[in-house]
């Protein structure tokens, strides 16, 4: 009976899953509630979780809850911490959860709410959460190994340091394209910088009462922290209307670029305690209270979405970012559907820190389904603003114009009517000179989410503080991802370098630690710099190559998940991270190709840079920007070449792994596997649960 | 284990007289602060204490100062958050 009543249950969830998605996918000229998208997704996920997750756990992975995990074999208390399942979860999505997932359904919205809305809820289902589950299980078997030590010992020595090279590329691009979400959201805004620049004093406030006053006493730091930053985004208001304060921290893109490559340079080279670890402790509580108050408040509000379910921009004439719908559309999602850093996480902190085999399920499978949600709500904050003004705040000046007027105009032309009026007095409204042409999807976020809270909380008076508090957001933890990135991208070159100097590669030596943290500066900063003088605004050019190195790393994952697999004997599940491989392939293949050798120059960087130095030869340039002109098609051409080194490397890394599969499908080799040996849990007699607890 | 821990701590409420709503809305409460500790790292020298490695080795015991750095240090060395 028991039985029946579950399977009526679970069909009764599905059927409403199914309706939502019915409801979202054919629903056409009329608007939709956003309570749709809610109703869509959570059914979904409960039912991949339900389902799905079980059937992997179970059929492929075959967790064993007897087998003693790393933290109880090496349980030191430093790395090796049993920790409580839910805690774990916790620290495992702060850790995943990052801009992307935010920015990504954002720019992807301007193909309409359709596209991006299923893949985000599909991807998750059956790539994301079955990339970070399995990299996870693999990891938490070979002793918290790391990605790349997996592939050295799984695929083979030189797949290893592909992988290696391939992580760090990433995160150069990664850091710019991120940081470049900032500037572009900060430039000419006094409210907004002073607020994020008071961020620094705070978290060196924090950095010194956490080490000398109270050391490691993080929860009560990090309040009194968090009510300063509070006070300071209400301050900023003041900033802004004060002529003299408001000169001051009215910034232009490029003093911010050198503000933020300061910065990180500090945060990477100082140490760790004042500046980095407090900002961000910082940032997590204010992402965990800004995530949880966006998901309240669209359930509060239930905003209708405005956007159409398909625009015209699916031919690949979009102003936000140009390309078609296949293959940009999953390029430009990205991390809520499936992110390879996610592998990085997983095979990092998270392993060495679980306490059962069977928890692997809902911290791997479960966080990013919870991530593909905040992609969701970002796609509902997006596209619940009216059609015409996401297009103005996303287009660069270029492509609409400068003006509010031009802008109007060229928008209205596409269909999605809009007046200068409207633009200047939502500028005004949220307590900006201007929101015209701010491309990187962190202001249009920022618009959506400040309209959400604000018909919540204190209406039409407080949009400005609430549309602040979610730029501080996305910026704070944005700039911690920078900070953090940017030591550890330190920590490679200069394992990198110590392989040709030894003294380079000591850790506290300090030469080594400002000349590896300028390297990593210098590079990250000099593709910043390239987005900030792009004049189609910089993330039409870095958020596919972003994308792209993103989905590749994902791509690597499930390369090294489908060789431990198989070298496990699972061929006939294999195509549990097969699929998803080969269409990530695919997929990023496609837009490499389509990025490089397209021949429209607003998505061919060889096209466009072939245009560029055309219009030079035929004089059509005006002599003063003739330098910059040539460093554009120096950019766009070093761009093609990154862009092309990257999709070598996974394709040789992919040659290496097909080369293990095929030994070991004939049986030419017997397959050699990197496991931990089975040790029986010890913690079903002995352990108390005092200390970490469990369910 | 922390449901038969707060069984254990609602049976003891009703020991003490206590009624057992108030026993557990407190035992509730005492598990969510015991997990946003734990989450935020609050509680990271205290598990250290408590670790089999720390009871188990005959070196020194790291004090709460020297602990906190040294596990910074650990934890920025290698990716830990996200894009």
């Amino acid at each position: 009976m028991r039985r029946f009543f579950s399977i009526t249950a679970w069909a009764g969830v599905a059927l409403l899953g199914a309706s939502a998605l019915g409801a979202i996918a054919l629903r056409r000229g009329e608007t939709l509630n956003a309570i749709w998208f809610v109703i869509a997704a959570l059914c979904s996920y409960l039912v991949a979780y339900r389902l799905y997750s079980a059937f992997i756990a179970a059929r492929l992975l075959s967790l064993d809850d007897t087998r003693a995990t790393p933290s109880e074999r090496h349980d030191d208390g430093r790395d090796f911490v049993p920790t409580n399942k839910w805690v774990l979860f916790g620290h495992h999505f702060a850790a995943i959860a990052g801009p992307g997932p935010l920015v990504g359904p954002t720019l992807a919205a301007q193909f309409g709410y359709l596209p991006g809305t299923l893949w985000l809820i599909a991807g998750a289902a059956f790539a994301g959460c079955v990339q970070d589950f399995v990299i996870l299980f693999c990891s938490i078997r070979r002793d918290g190994k790391s990605l790349g030590q997996m592939a050295r010992e799984e695929v083979s020595e030189r797949g290893g340091f592909i992988a290696q090279l391939a992580v760090l590329a990433i995160m150069v691009i990664l850091l710019a394209v991120v940081a470049l979400v900032i500037v572009n959201a900060l430039k000419s805004s006094p409210w907004a910088t002073f607020t994020l620049a008071m961020t620094i004093p705070i978290a060196i406030l924090l950095g010194l009462y956490l080490r000398f006053v109270r050391p490691g006493r993080v929860l009560e730091a990090s309040i009194m922290g968090v009510a300063l930053v509070l006070f300071s985004v209400v301050a900023g208001q003041w900033v802004a209307n004060s002529h003299s304060w408001s000169h001051i921290f009215t910034l232009s893109g490029i003093a911010i670029t050198f503000a933020i490559i300061i910065s990180a340079f500090s945060a990477s080279a100082l140490p760790v305690w004042l500046l980095l670890a407090p900002r961000d402790y910082l940032s997590a509580f204010i992402k965990a209270g800004a995530i949880f108050s966006l998901a309240a408040g669209i359930l509060f509000v239930r905003p209708q979405v405005l956007m159409p379910p398909l625009t015209r921009f699916i031919d690949g004439t979009g102003p936000v970012f140009s390309g078609k719908i296949f293959p940009f559309c999953f390029i430009t999602i990205a991390c809520g559907a499936i992110s390879g850093f996610h592998s990085l996480i997983s095979s990092g902190t998270t392993p060495k820190m679980i306490l059962r085999e069977g928890h692997a399920r809902l911290i791997g499978y479960g966080a990013m389904l919870l991530e593909s949600f905040v992609g969701v709500m970002a796609m509902v904050a997006a596209c619940a603003m009216t059609p015409g003004v996401y297009f103005a705040i996303n287009s660069p000046a270029s492509i609409v114009g400068a003006t509010a007027d031009a802008a109007a105009t060229t928008i209205s032309s596409w269909g999605f009517p809009l007046s200068a009026q409207t633009m200047n007095d939502l500028a005004r409204s949220v307590g900006e000179q201007t929101l015209l042409n701010r491309a990187g999807g962190a202001p249009s976020l920022a618009v959506g989410m400040a309209q959400i809270f604000s018909n919540t909380i204190g209406g039409a008076h407080l949009l400005s503080i609430w549309y602040h508090f979610a730029i501080m957001f996305e910026a704070l933890f944005i700039l911690t991802v920078l900070d953090a990135g940017t030591r550890v991208g330190r920590f490679m070159v200069q394992e990198l370098g110590g392989r040709l100097w030894k003294p380079f590669g000591r850790r506290g030596w300090m030469p080594g630690i400002l000349l590896s943290s300028a390297v990593i500066v210098g590079l990250w900063g000099y593709f910043l710099y390239q987005g900030v003088i792009d004049p189609l605004g910089g993330i039409n050019l870095l958020w596919p190559i972003f994308g792209i190195s993103n989905q590749l790393l994902a791509a690597v994952a499930l390369v090294v998940a489908t060789t431990i697999l198989l070298k496990m004997g699972r061929k006939r599940l294999i195509w549990i991270t097969l699929v998803p491989m080969a269409s990530l392939v695919t997929i990023t293949m496609t837009a490499s190709y389509a990025k490089i050798f397209d021949p429209s120059p607003r998505i061919g960087l060889l096209a466009n840079a072939n245009a560029l130095a055309a219009q030079i030869t035929a004089g059509t340039i005006p002599g003063a920007k003739l330098g910059e002109t040539h460093r554009l098609i120096f950019n766009q051409r070093l761009d093609a070449v990154v862009t092309a080194v990257l999709a070598l490397m996974i394709l040789v890394l992919i040659v290496e792994a097909i080369a293990q599969w095929y030994s070991i499908l004939r049986r030419s080799r017997e397959p050699i596997l990197h496991e931990s040996p089975y040790i029986a849990t010890r913690w079903a007699e002995d352990f108390s649960g005092a200390a970490h607890g469990d369910d | 284990m922390a449901r038969i821990a707060a069984h254990a701590e609602i049976k003891a409420g009703a020991a003490a007289g206590r009624p057992a709503s108030r026993s557990r809305l407190s035992c509730i409460v005492r598990i969510a602060w015991r997990a946003l500790r734990d989450w935020c790292g609050d509680a990271a020298y205290e598990h250290y204490l408590r670790s089999k490695g720390t009871r188990s080795a005959s070196a020194h015991t790291l004090t709460p100062a020297e602990f906190y750095v040294e596990q910074l240090n650990r934890r920025y060395s290698r990716p830990n958050r996200c894009c």
